[in-house]
């Protein structure tokens, strides 16, 4: 007997070969997942938001309405609030340290808490950002002085603010209107987003997370609890194994698209400059009296996670 | 059950319980409903105040009251018949110059609006009753605003193409750019129906009368002096202010679409108040009670068929059709056609917003592959779906026009409607042959891909 | 009763309607004029907007101002079209119960979990929730007014309701 899972994104839709790299995962997991378990499991993915909205997906997850997901974790901070570390600027500057979190103590807790909830952790994804604007490079807390930015999460927004920004807030589909028009002059967000949003026709300039960065984002596969638990053990195993073995193309594609994103905004002639140490740590000391200050107030298991986070720093 | 026999069942009960005369919202619900309780799992029921509430809860979708209140302000108040008269003073001469007019104004309204429901609204709720006042017959007074309001689709800035730019990985700048010229082309056709349309209505009535039948008012003979019209003209400067500060707003960076909304909303209620001395409670209400009314009916279409199209869509019935159409494989204009039957097809159901983000995904790959322009095919699939927004059963502006002139049988209004969908065929036609008409203008700014 | 309290909210979302124009152009103003930029503006609106289309859905449907397809209503005879009528109204008014149901489930929910929206203003959930459960419980309660009525009226009567 065959079960058929459904998996939903925002992600612009493509095939196993082309396309971003978060929808190819998803056709990658999909695909593996149905040989080992012998074609017992197969896969219906949903792109592009087509099944559902993008902020429905956790909470029909939990109430397993929906099978699986790939989605920005702290989009659901709203419902869970201590989500919102998967978004955390300055608490995570590589890749290195993103991708130690799930074998360290922090990880162990947010799979705890997230279990607790009704969601599995499939496999673990983080990207870096960059800042595209259309006046000046934005580098320093310094630059955003004035400027017109649109940070995209509370956590994010609450540094904008300390660094004297001015913070717009509206839906990401009206981003590059906004940057087209002026009413917004710098978004900040994944590399990869950076590209398909396409803002490189209506920017300047553009600030890279190849060099490291304050803000990186975890945007995990999961799964609903509740739908797991009915799997046999084998097509549990399956899901998982495979699941942990993408982590090392979620990786390097992740890292290509830094690398990507800079090469398009060169080509339509922006200037392109990476972030520097020096800067992030100043990014991060505002963050720190800010929004972690801010997250780690929100209750004990908050207080919790940002303690065992800021170990692997 | 397959997917796709599945999904005919779909299509039949929806057909069914719309015509048993149940409202559309409550139908739309009520099959959406009916069919996650029997074919998705039962954890589904629980989730569906949550997705009509996260499909609502967009500012870009709950700008519509507000466009529909600036629409109402103008349209329902003293404002709206002077600029009308003065309209018609202008252009009494020109056979249908009222018909151009509205047209016009259908699209100045859409380069403010991204919907074409409020498009439809804010023009209609004077444009009817002036153009039938002059003796335009019922259904073409009710087809050219019908028509003319989706424009506001097509003529950026435009909610349906912000969200295939992102399916389709295209530029949304050239992508507006496009719709540009197909949009022009549409008016100069509607506009040319309609001088042919009142020309003819004005023949048929100068024929009933000259048989002692009645006098329809096409047929009084009217006279303005220079100095008549001149003194018309300031009547349309409240519009005109309007247009403006908005158009500043929008497109000189002061403000955000959504917040544009607002704006424009309450710039138009300010002049009513200066210019009319429309302020108080009592003269205020009937303008704000029918923008509620009209606005509350729609989002709560819009809002159960997005319920509707996540059933549609977790049935995977969307989906298999595409699916199916592209493992024909067709030659290229086949594929073309085939597809666009099938975006008419969903138009029967589904509005704009749902139908990209359901077969987008799909058939653009096989387009693409086929060597189609996918900004091209983006304003053709725009063309046809705007064909979806007037014809039955879901045709959000029919719903509009019912609301507006309710007098006016839905009949009549289908029959007005017709001709429209006839030249916006040929607008498709033509922009299968020439596709300049759409690629041109982009390609001239943004130089050519 | 249910009549004061659909013009009661009837009025209040004539109001919200009025502020949330006055809100946006608010968040334009402070921004290009005091350099304060606000980012409340979108939420509160969408929350305002939201409870004028739940608060006067009642209303709307008071007047049967949810635009339906009457195209068979010629062709039945008139017995026929009674019991259509009657059918229509039924089933409407079960669904609009069971979202009702749904709606305040999902208020509850919000409430217990103190759930908010994710953005920096953060505002609470069941505020929103709350007024499409009470604007859908209004309507349902309308529509089965509306049965009994046609159940114990003649069919001419109905067009003056
Ligand atoms: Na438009
Ligand atoms: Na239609």
């Amino acid at each position: 007997q065959t079960t058929t899972l459904k998996i939903s994104h925002q992600f612009p839709g493509g095939t196993l070969t082309e396309g971003d790299f978060r929808d190819r995962m998803t056709r990658m997991f999909a695909a593996e997942v149905e040989k080992r378990s012998k074609g017992s499991l197969k896969f219906a993915i949903y792109p592009g938001s087509s099944l559902m909205k993008t902020n429905a997906q956790f909470s029909s997850m939990r109430k397993g309405a929906l099978d699986m997901s790939l989605v920005p974790l702290s989009y659901a901070g709203g419902e869970v609030p201590e989500v919102n570390i998967g978004l955390m600027p300055g608490l995570v500057t590589s890749y290195e340290q993103a991708y130690g979190w799930k074998n360290a103590e922090v990880g162990k807790e947010l799979n705890r808490i997230l279990l607790e909830k009704g969601i599995v952790l499939v496999s673990w994804i983080w990207q870096a950002g960059g800042v595209a604007s259309r006046t000046k490079p934005v580098v320093d807390p310094d630059d955003a002085k004035g400027m017109k930015i649109r940070g995209g999460s509370r956590e994010m927004d609450l540094i904008l603010k300390a660094a004297g920004a001015a913070v717009v807030s509206l839906p990401s589909n009206e981003i590059y209107a906004a940057m087209q028009t002026g009413a917004m002059e710098a978004a900040l967000t994944s590399s990869t987003s950076l590209i398909s949003f396409r803002l490189e026709e209506v920017s300047k300039a553009l600030t890279t997370g190849r060099a490291g960065a304050y803000w990186f984002m975890f945007e995990p596969l999961m799964m609903s609890k509740a739908i797991f638990d009915k799997l046999t053990k084998e097509q549990q195993a399956a899901i998982m194994t495979v699941g942990a073995e993408l982590e090392a193309f979620a990786l390097k594609s992740a890292k290509e698209d830094d690398q990507a994103v800079a090469n398009v905004y060169q080509k339509a002639n922006a200037k392109v400059v990476d972030l520097n140490p020096a800067a992030l740590k100043k990014w991060q000391a505002i963050a720190r009296t800010t929004a972690w200050k801010d997250y780690g107030e929100k209750n004990a298991n908050c207080a919790k996670l940002l303690a065992l986070a800021e170990k692997t720093l | 059950m397959t997917d796709l026999t599945l999904g005919a069942l779909y299509g039949a009960v929806t057909l069914v319980v719309m015509f048993s005369g149940m409202p559309i919202a409550f139908a739309l619900g009520v099959v959406a409903t009916g069919f996650m309780y029997f074919f998705m799992p039962s954890s589904s029921l629980d989730t569906i105040t949550q997705n009509v509430y996260e499909e609502m809860a967009s500012i870009t979708l709950l700008s519509i009251p507000l466009f529909i209140l600036k629409g109402a302000a103008i349209g329902k108040s003293p404002a709206g018949k002077d600029l009308y008269s003065a309209i018609h003073t202008w252009m009494h001469k020109v056979p249908g110059g009222l018909g151009i007019a509205n047209v016009f104004a259908c699209a100045l309204f859409a380069a403010m609006a991204g919907s074409s429901p409020a498009t439809c609204s804010a023009i209609g709720s004077a444009g009817i009753p002036e153009m039938r006042r002059r003796g335009y017959s019922p259904g073409f007074a009710a087809g050219i605003i019908a028509a003319g309001g989706t424009l506001g689709i097509l003529l950026p800035p435009s909610i349906t193409m912000i969200l295939y730019a992102v399916a389709a990985e295209q530029s949304l700048g050239r992508l507006f750019l496009a719709g540009i010229g197909p949009g022009v082309l549409l008016v100069v056709l509607f506009a040319g129906y309609a001088v042919y349309r009142a020309h003819k209505e004005y023949k048929m009535a100068l024929d009933i009368y000259q048989k002692g039948g009645e006098k329809s008012a096409y047929l009084v003979d009217e006279h303005f002096t220079l100095k008549q019209k001149v003194e018309m003209l300031p009547r349309v400067l409240p519009f005109i202010v309007l247009l403006i500060g908005v158009m500043v707003a929008l497109y000189g960076g002061f403000a955000t679409p959504s917040e544009t909304a607002g704006l424009g909303a309450l710039l138009a209620l300010v002049l009513l108040a200066v210019i009319y001395g429309v302020w108080k409670p009592k003269d205020l209400s009937p303008i704000l009670a029918s923008s509620i009314k009209e606005s509350t009916m729609l989002l709560l279409i819009i809002g159960m068929s997005l319920l509707y199209s996540y059933v549609m869509s977790y049935l995977h019935i969307s989906q298999s059709a595409a699916a199916w159409v592209v493992s024909l494989h067709l030659s290229k204009w086949l594929l073309l056609t085939v597809i666009l039957l099938m975006v008419v097809v969903f138009g029967f159901f589904l509005p704009p917003v749902s139908i990209i983000l359901m077969t987008a995904p799909i058939i653009l790959p096989p387009l693409k592959d086929a060597g189609f322009d996918l900004i091209w095919f983006g304003i053709v699939m725009t063309v046809v779906m705007e064909m979806g927004l007037i014809h039955p059963p879901v045709g959000l502006n029919i719903f509009v026009i019912k609301n507006i002139a309710p007098d006016i049988p839905l009949k009549d209004v289908i029959w007005g409607v017709f001709p429209f969908l006839v030249l916006m065929f040929v607008a498709v036609v033509l922009l299968c042959f020439i596709p300049s008409i759409a690629t041109g203008l982009p390609d001239m700014i943004m130089g050519v891909k | 009763m249910l009549d004061k309290v659909n013009r009661g909210l009837q009025l209040l979302s004539m109001i919200a309607l009025v502020l949330t124009a006055f809100v946006l152009t608010y968040s334009v103003v402070s921004r290009y004029f005091f350099h304060a930029p606000t980012d409340w503006q979108d939420e509160a609106s969408v929350f305002m907007l939201v409870g004028v289309t739940f608060f006067s859905t009642a209303y709307v449907q008071y007047h049967r101002g949810h635009i339906g397809i009457e195209a068979v209503a010629g062709l039945l005879p008139r017995r026929v079209n009674a019991v259509r009528l009657f059918v229509v109204d039924v089933v409407s008014a079960l669904f609009c119960a069971f979202f009702t149901w749904k709606s305040w489930a999902l208020f509850h929910e919000a409430w217990v979990d103190g759930q908010t929206t994710s953005s920096t203003f953060a505002p609470p959930l069941w505020i929103p929730y709350s007024m499409m459960a009470a604007g859908m419980t209004l309507l349902t309660l309308q529509i089965v007014l509306q049965t009994l009525a046609r159940m114990t009226n003649k069919p001419e009567s109905e067009h003056a309701a």
